[in-house]
């Protein structure tokens, strides 16, 4: 069954040239049962990881392009009145789909947002009074520009703490850059990913990220890097216990891929950027940024063992 | 454009502006409470972008405008009062001047000079709390200012400011003990000195009595030893020698020599006193007195003088030998006619009756206590309200109103011994004195003040006399509140004072601590002199010389800094579980190699690091961290032995030095 793991990396690093860490940490989120925030400029590749993981894990894929007119019904779906049977029939949206990619979620207004991220945490949507469960597994891959780009609603805290990770792309190297130049269109490749692990596998391996040892030690490990931040001056607040939570689990889905059945320091120190870094903001700097380096100064200042 | 003082240091620097101001406004005319307000308010506009900064022409006329306001309002533009003000009024105005954080840096470090200038007018230890409060708002204000305009966060800088003051404080008590005390290299003239209550040079009726109406402290003195009775300490202040008619008054020509000691007959008594500042420089002892101290002089008329006025406390040691003489050889024929002169007409029958005693007794001696004996025989009365006297003052009080306090009877009495022929003198200073039993020294007050005849004998010399003893034996006794019970005029000018209410019993206990704790504050901090500082050097260092002092001292610093060095540098305690012992360990012993463990860096990138530095170790290091991480993440059994042997067998084969080609350091992230 890892080797089922390894092949998925493979089969979206076939599409995604030269981002494997960032394909290991997408996995990583979706073996964690997390929601994932991508974060970068647009055209770096944000939509294609996020299709590509739909291919890969065999799901049901809806995308939702945010804009600003974007209103909560054209996520969650309508009544519409039925003649036929005199009677107000649910249409229900793109929302209803196991895997969700909300593309450019912070050029939406605050209310349309809020309308999928009420759907994140709960895992049912509540519409004309009546509750939908969503379907399980659930996962939505929120992609969004930096928000000194021109046109974007930042998300609060609030909602930026309900996605376990937020990943950044990044440029590729010049090699993988030259490869994609070469080789076949986005398009024909990402048609030519096939599903490699199935809905019961995905959940299987869901089921086993719990079980995965973590030790008194690791434990007191991240206690002191989550103590580390609400005690430091040099960020605005500590960590949640939600963080907390979300960084063992997303240790425990790397120690997974890693193929190891306990967690080590090192998985939690590869998580821990994408987990923290847009759960914190430094004290200096009202713009709220500096997560990323405020992710590095934690693990340098914190003795693993 | 340099940097803009941020919004927060401003109101720091406002609040540290007015409490570093408060000090000094009650000597100061109001309208430098205006001005303040008014260069605050604008400040606060410009820093509103409301109002701009004043323009040339208006800095320039107002200089010139303050200058002439300080020059109306003190008359002068030199002098403490004069330049204190005038520096005052740069402090606020370079407010409006402040354009950088360095200006205000500028304001700052002035509003430390004027904490200093506070002190050229009070020391007492109200104001040096108080000034020890501003040190701490100016310190915040410091801090204030470095922070950035979004850090604001005022609790924070007070907070540290607090800390820098404490941790100033041992540096405090260090430069004030042994920093050497250095002579003044100027003198400032007493502020304000025409405005202090105390005796005068010149004694009319009534002088005394108005004095007497005054709570306020005189001096302090403490005694080697038993505190003798009240009634045996006359504290002599001066001499009055000559007089117009109606007014004794000193003889100034008394400062141009001073005496030889007097012979020392008799016990010794040895005191010290601790003298409020009064503008004048002269000094209180009993009879026959001489000073140790260097900055006092001893007079030929028997008093001490200090060197200059004294412009704060002053504190001075003397001895007094009860039995001895003063001038029993003596007095020369200049000294003799000063000693009887009188105005050449006026008091008629006073006159008269010293001719009929002179006529009568044949002795001075006898002469004057048929003097006295008319005193305590005819119904003389003592009393702080005296009725007031006409022409012939003397005459009107032997022997028409009788009602006088002590300056009346001096005078009378010393007016009449000159009359028949016997040089004498009227001697003022303070008469008994307030015993604090607390501190087991005494108190002398204004309202102490007395004043008593000296005549001069053949063989005993000049001999001292109080009418006002013949009349009102309490006074001398027992004090002046209990002589005038009777007529209720103990300070009845002044309700609030706390001396007025010595029976509440309470009320004095509190009043007396207070006081002796000011007289702990005057004596050993206000007049620690280079002659205390070497006093304390010989009984805490057994030397004082300056060098060897200065090699204890550094000795001491040394040994402080050894000390804190230690707890600083010595290396981490040995904690937590074998697991983590062991990595300390290994850790330690790869440090020398530049492999110790990097910050933040977990086991198996650590391996990896040390593996890619010592291939040949690859297998030891495997075995090591392979236990270690089984043991401690998972799952596995705790085992420390095993970790330890793994340990000792991958250390055992560690090199002992850098080889060249080891990598010395290496970011980890």
């Amino acid at each position: 069954m890892k080797d089922v793991l390894s092949a998925a990396q493979d089969a979206i690093g076939e599409v995604l040239l030269g981002k494997s860490q960032a394909i290991k940490l997408a996995l990583a989120c979706i073996l964690a049962k997390g929601h994932l925030l991508i974060e970068d400029l647009p055209g770096m590749g944000k939509t294609t990881l996020s299709q590509a993981l739909a291919r890969v894990l065999g799901m049901s894929y809806q995308r939702i392009q945010f804009t600003s007119d974007l209103l909560p019904g054209d996520i969650l779906g309508t009544s519409v009145f039925d003649r036929n049977t005199a009677q107000f029939v649910f249409h229900p949206g793109p929302i209803f789909a196991e895997l969700v990619l909300a593309d450019e979620i912070n050029r939406a207004t605050p209310k349309s947002q809020s309308a999928l991220l009420e759907a994140m945490e709960e895992g049912q949507v509540t519409v004309d009074g009546a509750t939908r469960p969503l379907p399980d597994p659930f996962f939505v891959i929120a992609t969004q520009n930096p928000v000194s780009q021109s046109g974007t609603f930042a998300l609060p805290e609030s909602q930026l703490d309900r996605f376990l990770m937020r990943l950044s792309l990044g440029y590729p190297s010049e090699a993988a850059e030259k490869s994609l130049l070469q080789g076949d269109a986005r398009r024909v490749r990402l048609d030519a990913i096939r599903t490699v692990l199935g809905r019961e596998q995905l959940c299987a391996l869901q089921a086993l990220v719990p079980q995965v040892t973590a030790s008194d030690a690791l434990i007191d490990y991240i206690l002191r890097l989550v103590n580390h931040t609400r005690n430091s001056d040099a960020c605005a607040w500590g960590l949640s216990p939600r963080a907390s939570l979300g960084l063992l689990a997303a240790a425990r889905a790397w120690a997974l891929l890693e193929q190891r059945n306990y967690v080590i320091p090192e998985d939690v120190q590869a998580v821990l950027p994408a987990v923290v870094s847009h759960r914190l903001r430094a004290t200096h700097d009202p713009a709220g940024h500096g997560g990323d380096s405020l992710a590095r100064w934690l693990l340098s200042e914190v003795s693993p063992v | 454009m340099t940097a803009l003082i941020p919004r927060n240091s401003l109101a720091w620097l406002l609040i540290a502006q007015l409490v570093v101001l408060v000090p000094h406004l009650p000597r100061l005319p109001w309208w430098i409470a205006v001005l303040w307000l008014g260069c605050a308010l604008w400040r606060v506009q410009i820093q509103r972008m409301r109002w701009g900064y004043p323009g040339r022409l208006l800095r320039v006329g107002g200089l010139l405008l303050i200058g002439l306001a300080v020059y109306v309002s003190q008359g002068t533009l030199i002098g403490l009062d004069a330049t204190v003000m005038v520096l005052l009024l740069l402090f606020m105005l370079k407010l409006l001047e402040m354009r950088s954080p360095r200006d205000a840096l500028v304001v700052i470090y002035l509003g430390f000079f004027i904490v200093a200038t506070a002190f050229l007018f009070d020391q007492g230890i109200p104001l040096a709390l108080y000034q020890g409060f501003c040190t701490l708002i100016l310190v915040a204000a410091l801090v204030g200012l470095q922070q950035s305009p979004a850090r604001n966060d005022p609790a924070a800088a007070l907070r540290r400011a607090g800390v820098m003051v404490m941790q100033a404080l041992p540096l405090m008590l260090v430069l004030f003990l042994f920093f050497p005390r250095l002579a003044p290299l100027w003198s400032v003239n007493v502020p304000g000195s025409s405005a202090r209550t105390g005796l005068s040079e010149s004694m009319a009726p009534a002088d005394i009595a108005n004095l007497a109406q005054s709570p306020e402290l005189a001096f302090r003195v403490e005694f080697d030893g038993q505190v003798p009775s009240a009634s045996t300490l006359y504290w002599r202040a001066m001499t009055l020698s000559r007089f117009d008619g109606r007014t004794w008054s000193y003889d100034q020509r008394l400062e141009q020599r001073t005496a030889p000691p007097p012979d020392t007959a008799g016990a010794a008594l040895v005191y010290q006193v601790v003298a409020e500042p009064s503008g004048r420089n002269w000094l209180y002892s009993l009879s026959g007195s001489v000073s140790s101290t260097p900055q006092v002089n001893r007079l030929a008329d028997d008093t001490l003088r200090a060197l200059r006025p004294l412009s704060g406390t002053f504190a001075y040691t003397a001895t007094a030998h009860s039995d001895a003489l003063l001038q029993p050889e003596g007095l020369s024929v200049s000294e003799r006619r000063r000693e009887l002169q009188l105005p050449p007409s006026g008091d008629p029958r006073a006159r008269a009756w010293a001719r009929q005693l002179r006529a009568e007794y044949g002795s001075d001696a006898q002469l004057i206590q048929a003097v006295l004996a008319h005193f305590s025989e005819q119904p003389f009365y003592y009393t702080l309200q005296p009725s007031p006297l006409g022409q012939h003052a003397n005459d009107e009080f032997l022997f028409d109103s009788r009602r006088g306090f002590c300056e009346h009877y001096a005078g009378a009495m010393a007016f009449v011994l000159r009359a028949a022929g016997i040089p004498a003198r009227i001697v003022t200073g303070y008469q008994g004195g307030e015993l604090n039993p607390r501190g087991g020294y005494l108190l002398v007050h204004q309202f102490d003040a007395h004043a008593w005849v000296e005549a001069w004998l053949p063989g005993t010399g000049w001999t001292a006399f109080d009418p006002t003893f013949q009349v009102a034996p309490t006074r001398i006794e027992r004090g002046l509140e209990e002589a005038m019970r009777e007529e209720g005029s103990f300070l009845a000018e002044a309700p609030l004072s706390g001396a007025r209410y010595r029976g509440v019993s309470w009320l004095n206990s509190l009043r007396l601590s207070w006081d002796d704790l000011n007289y702990q504050w005057q004596r050993r901090v206000l007049n620690f002199r280079s002659e205390e500082q070497l006093a304390l050097f010989r009984h805490w260092l057994g030397t004082a010389d300056w060098q060897r002092i200065g090699v204890i001292v550094l000795a001491l610093v040394f040994t402080l800094m050894a000390v804190q060095a230690f707890f600083w540098l010595r290396p981490a305690r040995r904690t937590g579980t074998p697991a983590q012992r062991a990595w300390q360990q290994l850790d330690r012993r790869l440090r020398p190699l530049g492999l110790g463990a990097q910050a933040g860096e977990g086991p198996r990138d650590w391996q990896q690091r040390i593996g890619c530095a010592l291939p040949s170790q690859a297998d030891l290091l495997a075995a090591f961290f392979d236990c270690f991480v089984a043991q401690q993440y998972a799952g596995g059994n705790a085992d420390a032995a095993l970790l330890r042997a793994h340990l000792k067998r991958l250390v055992r084969n560690l090199p002992r030095r850098r080889s060249a080609g080891l990598p010395v350091k290496r970011r980890l992230l």
